[in-house]
């Protein structure tokens, strides 16, 4: 959620709630003042009406006026009092039913009583009601209006400096030295933002350089001393006086030396390949990669009895590094072949800009939680050295690419594909 | 020989010596260019990373002064960018460590004979005759069929007679990077084995010789 958006509907609720309870305050205030009026309206007349009657004894039993809001008889009760009560009436000017305040209290004329009822309407007060809503509407949508106004014209002026920020962060690429420069916003928070994002910018860069630089010397000084170990080893194995014991011992030395230094490579790649030191990257046609990969592992699969399948007639390009593009393509196919069974299959398809390479093998399904972490290997296969899966995942998560593995009828399928646009927007 | 690692230096040195080479080593960038200008060699092995300087510039210079010297580069640096300035300054090949030494030993025997002999050379084994330039064999002046593959195997064998060749180094050889990438081992006795049988039925020789658990020596 953005936070203008995020800000707009507080202020709405917080706008709409303060209206509510003004709009009732009001109301009630106004509604108490309006009934007072017309309680003292409906005194006054009746001093009026009691001071007129004591002067004017009436001749009739009861008279009327012509507007019905004064009604007076005769009445042979004999005690005083004045009550006040709530009607609906029929209103000849509105044609409807309205509701009006009648007040009922008893005069004595000459020696007779005589009721008198006076009746106000109260159609006003229900005006009134109704005005206060509308005015109240009308006032919440314009102060709505308003801010909803205000707010973007300030949100887009006093954030500017943040966005620039912003698209500055996602241009920048580490690994590539161009130097960062935020410009000066004159607001302050925004310059102490930026003057951290620099710092740390720098800090992050000089530590890549660094690590870029450890990776480096820590591959040759670990090389060397292998080297050394493996030509030595190689020498002792040439001694036509050793035997068989000796040479199994060495040859156990001369694995390991092996072993070490193809784990050493591996990881130089891994973290070569996170520390984004591949930095060209072409269009490649995965699917001619593909086919020249099966070519050169043929001989391979025809010895376990493999039963290659292709279907590349679709053309898939992926855009990354190409020496990254045949090491994902190897590790896939050779993980293919190592962990499938003799007499096997394996199926390589491509369509809708996907590549799947589908294999049969002894192990069911396997935990896509663990598969695609480092040393996660199987404990039956010793040849691999746990990194295979790891690679082409890290290749994959570099070039904005999906490696996704399902397990479906008995075959264990990797495929590759482009990561959809909504997973990666910002 | 251009490297600073003495150990290393020292076993090179004595593998080659054993073939018939003869080796002059230097530790350093001054060293290597002194020796480079005074004298003219067959080979030159130079390693990137030296003590003092670059081993490029090694390169350059040689190139100046004996241009026929041939030129492998050995990196502990497996950066491509390393190794494509270094082919374009005109290396011949290029090893990265940690290198078998069989795998040295045939670069240079294949350089040498490019250079020295344009590749025409024929190597004879007895009744064999090989022609690496046309990748052909001739037993007995009959020609031997071999796979891509028998071919390389028989010339690394050939390169390195009489030596204990270990499975991982003919792996590496006839895959490269990516012999670790498949059940490779299972893979070198099968070719190992293949080849063996059509030397065998032709020669009525066995050429190849277990070596305990380790691999195998070509002896003749």
């Amino acid at each position: 959620m953005k936070l203008q958006t995020k800000i707009n509907i507080r202020f709405l609720a917080v706008t709409f709630l303060v209206f509510s309870v003004a709009g009732m305050l009001f109301y009630f205030a106004l509604d108490k003042l309006v009934n007072q009026n017309i309680s003292e309206m409906l005194e006054s007349r009746k001093a009026y009406i009691i001071l007129n009657l004591q002067q004017n004894i009436p001749t009739s039993e009861s008279i009327e006026s012509p507007d019905h809001s004064i009604f007076i008889r005769r009445t042979e009760k004999t005690e005083q009092y004045t009550v006040f009560s709530d009607t609906m009436a029929y209103d000849q000017e509105e044609k409807e039913l309205i509701p009006f305040r009648k007040m009922t209290f008893s005069v004595l004329s000459g020696d007779q009583h005589y009721e008198v009822i006076l009746l106000q309407s109260l159609l006003e007060s229900e005006d009134l009601q109704m005005i206060i809503f509308s005015f109240m509407a009308a006032l919440f949508g314009i102060v709505l209006l308003a801010l909803f106004f205000l707010n973007r014209w300030l949100s887009n002026k006093s954030w500017n400096p943040f966005f620039r920020s912003l698209s500055v962060l996602n241009n920048w690429k580490i690994g590539e030295s161009q130097a960062v420069g935020f410009d000066r916003t004159g607001i302050s928070e925004f310059d102490q933002l930026n003057s951290t994002l620099e710092n740390m910018m720098q800090k992050i860069q000089a530590d890549f350089v660094n690590l870029k630089e450890f990776t480096e010397n820590a591959s040759h000084e670990i090389q060397t001393p292998l080297a050394i170990i493996k030509s030595k080893l190689e020498m002792v194995l040439q001694d036509k006086t050793l035997n068989d014991q000796q040479y199994q011992r060495i040859r156990t030395a001369f694995e390991s030396a092996n072993r070490l230094s193809k784990l050493n490579d591996a990881l130089l790649l891994l973290s070569k390949i996170e520390n984004r030191q591949f930095v060209d990257s072409l269009e490649i046609d995965v699917c001619q990669l593909i086919r020249s990969r099966l070519e050169y592992l043929e001989e391979l699969f025809a010895m376990k009895q493999i039963e290659v399948t292709v279907h590349l007639d679709n053309q898939v390009t992926f855009t990354l590094n190409p020496l990254l593009a045949d090491i994902l393509i190897n590790n896939l196919l050779s993980n293919a072949l190592r962990h499938n069974k003799a007499k096997g299959k394996i199926i390589v398809s491509s369509e809708n800009q996907e590549i799947t390479i589908s294999n049969t093998s002894e192990q069911t399904e396997m935990d896509v939680s663990r598969m695609f972490r480092r040393f996660a290997k199987q404990a039956t296969s010793s040849e691999s050295n746990g990194l295979g899966l790891a690679i082409a995942h890290e290749i994959c998560n570099n070039y904005n690419l999906e490696l996704i593995y399902r397990y479906l009828s008995g075959m264990h399928r990797m495929t590759i594909r482009q990561k959809s646009q909504i997973s990666t927007n910002l | 020989m251009i490297e600073d690692e003495a150990a290393l230096c020292e076993t090179m040195v004595a593998y080659l010596e054993e073939e018939g080479y003869r080796c002059e080593q230097a530790g350093t960038v001054e060293l290597g260019s002194e020796k480079v200008n005074l004298y003219e060699y067959d080979c030159m092995l130079v390693d990137i990373g030296l003590p003092d300087g670059s081993g490029l510039s090694l390169i350059k210079e040689l190139k100046k002064c004996h241009p026929e010297t041939g030129i492998i580069i050995i990196s502990a640096k497996n950066s491509l960018d390393d190794k494509i300035s270094g082919l374009d300054l005109g290396a011949d090949d290029y090893l990265t460590k940690p290198f078998h030494l069989p795998e040295l030993n045939s670069r240079i025997k294949s350089l040498l004979r490019r250079r020295k002999f344009e590749g025409k050379q024929e190597l004879v084994i007895e009744e064999i005759s090989i022609q690496p330039e046309n990748r052909q064999v001739f037993v007995g002046g009959e020609q031997l069929p071999l796979t891509r593959k028998e071919f390389d195997l028989l010339m690394f064998f050939v390169s390195n007679r009489g030596r204990v060749l270990t499975k991982e180094s003919i792996a590496e050889h006839l895959w490269g990077d990516f012999a670790d990438s498949a059940d490779s081992f299972d893979f070198v006795y099968s070719h190992i084995k293949n080849l063996r049988r059509k030397l065998l039925e032709r020669t009525k020789t066995d050429y190849f010789q277990n070596v305990y658990g380790t691999g195998y020596t070509f002896i003749a």
